[in-house]
C-alpha cells in the first residue's frame, strides 16, 4: 500500500515577530514495515537555515530559524510511504515480559541491548502511580509472552477507556486520565507505557498518522485527518512490533509511522519558540490518501 | 558592637592556647596528632596564636567578617548590616597531604569527563555492564537532546568541583561530585582575598600557597579555545539565585561579561549576546545555569525565563561550555556506586579517592539492603542536592517507602556518611571541635587538570548531606620544597593576566542592562520625588501655620502620589495616605514598593555603576527603617528618615554623575532620571497649579518647595508666590534644574546622541523634539490665564508632557530595549487525534 502524507502547519501571530525557531520532527522513519519514497519540508517565509540531524532515538530532526520580522509561518511537510501489513505474527511465541525486561535492564547476567534500554523507565510524561501498575499487572501475569500480555493489555485500554476529544491537554499526565478513563490517542499511548514501564518493560511512543474512510456516500474532506500517536513494543526475535490502543489494532497499511521516543515530549512533530508574536493562533490540517 | 571583652569571656592567653590543644586522642583531630602534640604544619600558626592570643584572634575575625560582608555588598544585597563573628580559624593541610588528595581529585575530574563522555556516544559502560542502565535512563538528568551527537564537544567537562572530608583513619572520601553548574570559585578567592587581609601575618610568614596561578592557567586554557578575539562570558541565573555572588565575583575576577539567559539568541548555529550594538557572538561560556534550564527548544517546560536554544550552538561547536550540557548525569551521588569499575576500564586505573559508602537504590538487592538498615542510611535524589522530590519526604514519615522506592529506585541513593575528622572552630565559647568537609575546585589548563590550592571549608553534622556552597573556612595549603618557584612564577603569569583585563573590559553594554539602568534612573527620581512629597507635608502637619496645613491642602499634596481615598475626609484622609505611601508595598507609588524594585534595578545593573554609586542605593534600600511595619509617627524621627533618604538619592545622582563615563549606561541613566522628572512636574503642575485654588499662594509655595526652588524664586523676585512667576520658574525656565524645560531640553541632548541606524532622527528622538519646542512657543501669562477655577492652557500644557513623555519611555523601549523580549514557546501542536 502507497500512501501520500501531506502535513500543514500554520501559526499566524497577533504582532509581528522578529524571531522564531523550530524543531520539527515531520520526516516518516524506515521501520522493518514501512518504505519511504519521497519527503520533503517546506517553509513560508524562507527560514535563514534548515539544521537537520538525526537524534538519539533515530529520527530525523530539522531546526529552522527565521529571524526577520514575519506575521505568519507555514511548514508543509508531505512525503509518500509504502507499508506492508505484518500479518505473520504469532503473539503467543514471542519471550515472556520478564525476559525482555532483563534485556533491557541487564539485570540477572543479562547484557543490556543499549538500543531497548532507555524505553524501559518512566519518562517525564510516563510515570505511574499505584493504581496504573496494578492495571498493568493483571494483563503481565507471571512468564506471560511480552506480545501476548501487550496485545492484553491494548484491548483492556480500548475497552476501559472513552475517547473523548477535548478533555485534556497536549500535557496531561496518565496519572490523570487514566482515573477519568478518557482522553484521545495520545493520553492511551502514554497510559499504556506508564503501565508496561511501572514494570521496566520497554516500549516506545510512537507518532504518525492514520489513513481515515469517509462516511459510505460522502466525499473525503480535505485536511480532516490528523497526526495519530501508538505505543511499540520490545521483543528479542520480532524487535519492535506497533499497538494501536485507540483502535485496538496492531497497525498496518493505513498507518504512516514518523518517528519514535520516550513519551510526545521527545517527538512532537512541530515545537519551537517565537519572539514579540504575541497572541498566536494554530490551524493544522493532516491529509493522508492513497498514491496515484 | 561587638565587645571583645564579653566574647572572649575574659580568657587569658593560656587557656585559649590549652583549648586548642585540648582534643580527644581517639578521634582523628586535624590540629593534634595521636601524641597529644600539635602536628607540624600547624605549629606556624599556633604559634601566632599564642603570640596573638585571644584578642589578637578576634580583631582578625571581626576584619574577616567585615571583609567579607563588604565583598558581599559588593556583589549582592545581603541585608547584613553588621559584620558578623565567625568561626575564622583555618584548615592547615601539609604539602604531602595535599598533594596526595589533588592527585585524587584530578582523576576523579578525568573518571567524570570520560564517563559523560561515554554515556553520550558509544555507551561502552552500558553495554559492558559496568553500570545499569537506570542509573542513566531512570531519571531526568540524561540530556537526549545531547546524545549521539556526531561532533561531541572536545571535553565534557572544563570545572570539576567535589565535596570532600577525612575518614578518620586519616585517609580522604569523597561526598559529592559536583559536575552541572558549579562555579563556586567566587566564594573560594573572595573567601580568600578576605582571609590574606584579616590574618595577613601568619598567612605571608607561612608562605601558603596563593590561588593566582591556578586561575591564571585557567584564562590560558579558556584564551586558547576562544581564540584572539573570542567573547567570554559567564550564564548565571540572576540575582535570585542563590549562587549569584560567586557567579558575580567570579566572572569579574575571569572579566567575562556577566550574562542571564535572556541575554543570549541562538542563530545560525552561534550563541550571540543582545547589546546595544547589536548581536554579539560568545565562544566560551561558563555556565552557571543547570543543564535542565538552559534550552528552550529541547526542554521548553524546564527553561529557565528568555533561556534561548543553547544546545544548538553546542552541538554545532561554535560554542564551547564549560561545563557541556549534560553533565548533571554523573552530578552528584551518580558516579559514587559505580566509580571504582569505571576507573579500571574507562582510566584502566585504580580509584585513588573513594566515596563515601553509596548505594544505587534502582538496584532491588541495595533496596532490601537499605530497608532492613534503615537507621544506618540516609536515602537522597541521586544526581542533585538541589529540589527534594516531594516523595523522599514521605520516606522520614511512612512505612511505604518500600513501594517508593520500587516505583522510582534509579532515581535515589542511599548514603552513609563515616566517622569524619574534627578540626578547631572559633565559637563564642571558645575553641571546640567538629567534624568537617571542604569544597575543593579543579579546573582544566594547558597542561591538564589542575587543582585550586586551597578549598571553602565548613562544619558538617554528624550523618547530614553536605551544605551548599557559601563563605567558609579558609584552607590553607602549606608548599613543599618543589612550590618554592611558585610564587615567583604566579607573579609574572599575574602580569600577563592583567593585560587580559585590559584588553576587552567594558566593550558592549547588554540591552538588558541598559532597561535596568534605564529604570533606575526612573526610580531613583520618582523616590526623590514622593520622599519630596513627604517632606513637604510632614513639615507643614508638624509646624505650618494654619493655611499651609489645612487638611485639604495636604491632602491634595500628597496625593499627586498616593491613591485617593474617597471614603475618608480631612486629617484621617490625609493620614491614610501618608501611611500607605511610607509602609504599604501594594500602593504603587510608595516607599517601600519603589524601594524594592530601586534595589533589585541597581543590583542588576550592578556592573555599569561605580561601587560608591551601588553603595549609596544599597544604604538607602537596606535602611531598616523603612522596613518597618508599625504605624507611622509623623514626628522628627520620620522627617530625619525622609531627610537621610533624599541625601542618599543626591549623593547617588552626583556620585553617577561625577564617576560615570558618558557612555552609553551613563545615557540610559540620564534618560531615565529626566524622563521621570519631567513628568513629576508635569504630574505636580496639573494637580498644584491647573486648578485656581482659594488659597493660591499656599499652593504654589508648596510647588517651589517640592522643586526645591524656593530660594532661586525669592532671589529672583522678592515676593509672595505669583502663578505666572511660579510657571515661568517652574516650567519654561530651561536654566533651572528642577523646571520642565530643562528636563526636555535634557531628553532631547541625550536622545540625539544615541545610537542610530537611520538618517533622520529616530521617533523616540522627534517626539522629545516636538514636546521641547511645543514648551518653546508657550508664555507664562497665557499659561497662568484662569478660565472660572482652571487654568486651561497650562493643564493641556503638562497633560501634553505627562503624555508625551510616556508615549518617549515606550518609543525607547521599543527602540532600543526591544530585542531584549524573551522567547515563549510556540503554542502547542494541535492535539493527536484520530480514530475513524
Amino acid at each position: 500500500m502507497m500512501l501520500d502524507v501531506r502535513h500543514r502547519t500554520h501559526y499566524r501571530y497577533a504582532n509581528s515577530a522578529v524571531f522564531s525557531q523550530h524543531l520539527l520532527r515531520l520526516t516518516p522513519t524506515v521501520t522493518p514495515g514501512q518504505r519511504v519514497i519521497m519527503t520533503d519540508v517546506k517553509i513560508d517565509p524562507e527560514p535563514d537555515g534548515i539544521d537537520t540531524h538525526r537524534d538519539m532515538f533515530g529520527n530525523v530532526v530539522h531546526v529552522a530559524t527565521v529571524s526577520h520580522p514575519h506575521e505568519d509561518l507555514e511548514i508543509i511537510a508531505t512525503s509518500r510511504v509504502e507499508r506492508a501489513d505484518r500479518n505473520a505474527l504469532i503473539f503467543d511465541t514471542s519471550a515472556a515480559w520478564e525476559k525482555t525486561r532483563a534485556a533491557a535492564l541487564g539485570i540477572n547476567g543479562v547484557s543490556p541491548v543499549i538500543e531497548v534500554s532507555p524505553y524501559a523507565f518512566p519518562s517525564a510524561m510516563t510515570v505511574a502511580d499505584a493504581e496504573i501498575e496494578a492495571y498493568a499487572r493483571d494483563s503481565f501475569t507471571a512468564n506471560r509472552p511480552v506480545l501476548d500480555a501487550a496485545q492484553n493489555l491494548m484491548r483492556r485500554i480500548n475497552e476501559d477507556f472513552e475517547y473523548t476529544p477535548g478533555v485534556t491537554q497536549f500535557d496531561t499526565l496518565p496519572t490523570e486520565s487514566f482515573r477519568a478513563r478518557k482522553g484521545v490517542c495520545q493520553d492511551f499511548a502514554h497510559v499504556m507505557l506508564a503501565a508496561m514501564r511501572s514494570l521496566r518493560i520497554p516500549a516506545r511512543y510512537v507518532s504518525g498518522y492514520l489513513r481515515t474512510t469517509p462516511p459510505p456516500g460522502r466525499a473525503r474532506l480535505k485536511g480532516a485527518d490528523a497526526s495519530h500517536a501508538w505505543v511499540s513494543v520490545w521483543d528479542p526475535a520480532f524487535e519492535w512490533i506497533d499497538f494501536d490502543p485507540t483502535n485496538n489494532c496492531v497497525p498496518g497499511d493505513d498507518h504512516v509511522t514518523l518517528g519514535q521516543g520516550r513519551d510526545y515530549t521527545d517527538i512532537s512533530p512541530v515545537s519551537g519558540i517565537v519572539v514579540g508574536a504575541g497572541r498566536q493562533v494554530l490551524s493544522v490540517g493532516v491529509d493522508v490518501t492513497d498514491a496515484v | 558592637m561587638l565587645n571583645l571583652q564579653n566574647i572572649t569571656g575574659g580568657q587569658t592567653q593560656d587557656q585559649f592556647t590549652a583549648q586548642f590543644q585540648s582534643s580527644d586522642v581517639n578521634w582523628y583531630d586535624e590540629a593534634i596528632g595521636p601524641d597529644g602534640k600539635a602536628r607540624a604544619h600547624w605549629q606556624g600558626l599556633l604559634a601566632w596564636l599564642r603570640d596573638a592570643g585571644p584578642e589578637g584572634y578576634l580583631d582578625a575575625a571581626l576584619d574577616l567578617g567585615r571583609l567579607r560582608t563588604e565583598s558581599g555588598l559588593a556583589f549582592v544585597a545581603t541585608g547584613r548590616p553588621e559584620a558578623e563573628l565567625e568561626d575564622a580559624l583555618p584548615v592547615m593541610l601539609a604539602a604531602d597531604d595535599w598533594a596526595e588528595l589533588a592527585d585524587g581529585i584530578v582523576q576523579r575530574a578525568e573518571l567524570a569527563d570520560a564517563a559523560l563522555a561515554d554515556v553520550y556516544s558509544e555507551r561502552r559502560a552500558i553495554s559492558a555492564g559496568l553500570i545499569p542502565p537506570g542509573l542513566i535512563y531512570g531519571g531526568s538528568s540524561f540530556a537526549a537532546h545531547c546524545a549521539g551527537w556526531q561532533r561531541p564537544p572536545r571535553h565534557w567537562l572544563h570545572i570539576y568541583e567535589a565535596d570532600v572530608a577525612r575518614m578518620s583513619d586519616g585517609s580522604w572520601v569523597l561526598l559529592a561530585d559536583r559536575l552541572d553548574a558549579p562555579l563556586g570559585d567566587g566564594w573560594l578567592l573572595a573567601n580568600r582575598i578576605a582571609a590574606t587581609q584579616a590574618f595577613a601575618d601568619p598567612f605571608v610568614d607561612l608562605g601558603v600557597r596563593r590561588l593566582a596561578s591556578h586561575y591564571a592557567a585557567f584564562q590560558d586554557h579558556l584564551d586558547q579555545m576562544m581564540g584572539w578575539d573570542g567573547r567570554l562570558a559567564l550564564l548565571t541565573g540572576g540575582e535570585k539565585d542563590p549562587r549569584f555572588f560567586s557567579h558575580a565575583y567570579f566572572a569579574r575576577y575571569m572579566n567575562a561579561a556577566l550574562v542571564e539567559p535572556a541575554d543570549l539568541t541562538v542563530r545560525d548555529g552561534a550563541a550571540f549576546v543582545k547589546t546595544l550594538d547589536g548581536l554579539k557572538r560568545v565562544d566560551v561560556m561558563l555556565r552557571g545555569v543547570p543543564d535542565s534550564a538552559v534550552d528552550a527548544l529541547h526542554q521548553p517546560k524546564r527553561a529557565a525565563f528568555g533561556a534561548p536554544a543553547l544546545s544548538l550552538a553546542a552541538q554545532s561547536g561554535s560554542l564551547k561550555l564549560a561545563n557541556a550540557i549534560g553533565s548533571a548525569a554523573f552530578a552528584y551521588r551518580a558516579l559514587a556506586p559505580f566509580a571504582h569499575r569505571l576507573s579500571q576500564h574507562l582510566l584502566g586505573q585504580a580509584l585513588k579517592l573513594p566515596d563515601a559508602p553509596c548505594l544505587w537504590l534502582g538496584s532491588a538487592r541495595a533496596r532490601d539492603q537499605v530497608i532492613e538498615e534503615r537507621d544506618d542510611w540516609r536515602i537522597e535524589p541521586l544526581t542533585s542536592d538541589q529540589g527534594t522530590p516531594a516523595n523522599l519526604e514521605e520516606f522520614e514519615k511512612t512505612d511505604d517507602m518500600r513501594a517508593v522506592l520500587d516505583r522510582a529506585g534509579e532515581q535515589f541513593c542511599a548514603v552513609r556518611t563515616p566517622r569524619l575528622a574534627r578540626t578547631p572552630v572559633w565559637s563564642g565559647e571558645g575553641i571546640r571541635r567538629t567534624e568537617w568537609m571542604m569544597r575543593v575546585f579543579a579546573c582544566r589548563t594547558l597542561d591538564g587538570w589542575s587543582v585550586a590550592p586551597g578549598g571553602v571549608a565548613s562544619a558538617i553534622e554528624p550523618g547530614r548531606a553536605p551544605r551548599a556552597l557559601g563563605f567558609g573556612k579558609d584552607v590553607w595549603v602549606l608548599p613543599d620544597a618543589a612550590d618554592k618557584g611558585e610564587q615567583q612564577v604566579s607573579g609574572l603569569l599575574k602580569q600577563q593576566f592583567s593585560i587580559g583585563h585590559l584588553r576587552r573590559t567594558g566593550r558592549d553594554l547588554l540591552s538588558r542592562v541598559a532597561d535596568e539602568l534605564f529604570w533606575l534612573g526612573r526610580n531613583s527620581e520618582r523616590a526623590e520625588s514622593v520622599l519630596r512629597v513627604l517632606s513637604v507635608c510632614l513639615d507643614r502637619h508638624l509646624g505650618g501655620n494654619r493655611a499651609d496645613s489645612d487638611p485639604e491642602v495636604l491632602a491634595t499634596l500628597i496625593e499627586t502620589h498616593a491613591s485617593p481615598d474617597e471614603d475618608l475626609e480631612g486629617l484621617d484622609r490625609y493620614r491614610d495616605a501618608v501611611h500607605r505611601l511610607a509602609r504599604d508595598h501594594e500602593e504603587g507609588a510608595s516607599i517601600p514598593a519603589i524601594l524594592s524594585f530601586l534595589q533589585s534595578g541597581a543590583m542588576r545593573a550592578r556592573a555599569s555603576i561605580s561601587a560608591e554609586s551601588w553603595r549609596y542605593i544599597d544604604r538607602l534600600c537596606s535602611d531598616r527603617r523603612w522596613q518597618s511595619t508599625g504605624p507611622v509617627r509623623q514626628n522628627a524621627g520620620l522627617a530625619r528618615l525622609i531627610e537621610d533618604s533624599i541625601q542618599s538619592l543626591a549623593a547617588f545622582a552626583g556620585s553617577a554623575q561625577d564617576n560615570l563615563t558618558r557612555n552609553y549606561a551613563w545615557r540610559f541613566l540620564e534618560l531615565g532620571r529626566r524622563l521621570e522628572r519631567g513628568a513629576q512636574i508635569a504630574n505636580l503642575g496639573h494637580r498644584v497649579a491647573g486648578t485656581v485654588h482659594e488659597n493660591e499662594e499656599t499652593y504654589l509655595r508648596a510647588w517651589l518647595t517640592l522643586g526645591d526652588s524656593a530660594s532661586a524664586y525669592r532671589s529672583r523676585y522678592m515676593m509672595t508666590a505669583q502663578a505666572a512667576a511660579v510657571i515661568d520658574l517652574m516650567v519654561l525656565d530651561e536654566t533651572n534644574p528642577r523646571a520642565l524645560g530643562f528636563q526636555l531640553a535634557a531628553l532631547e541632548r541625550v536622545l540625539s546622541e544615541m545610537p542610530t541606524d537611520i538618517p533622520y532622527r529616530r521617533g523616540e528622538h522627534r517626539r522629545a523634539l516636538a514636546l521641547l519646542t511645543d514648551l518653546r512657543m508657550q508664555d507664562a501669562s497665557t499659561l497662568a490665564e484662569a478660565e472660572g477655577s482652571e487654568r486651561p492652557h497650562l493643564r493641556t500644557l503638562m497633560k501634553g508632557c505627562e503624555d508625551g513623555l510616556a508615549e518617549v519611555s515606550d518609543l525607547i523601549g521599543r527602540a532600543f530595549f526591544a530585542h531584549t523580549d524573551a522567547p515563549e514557546a510556540l503554542v502547542s501542536h494541535a492535539r493527536q487525534e484520530n480514530r475513524p
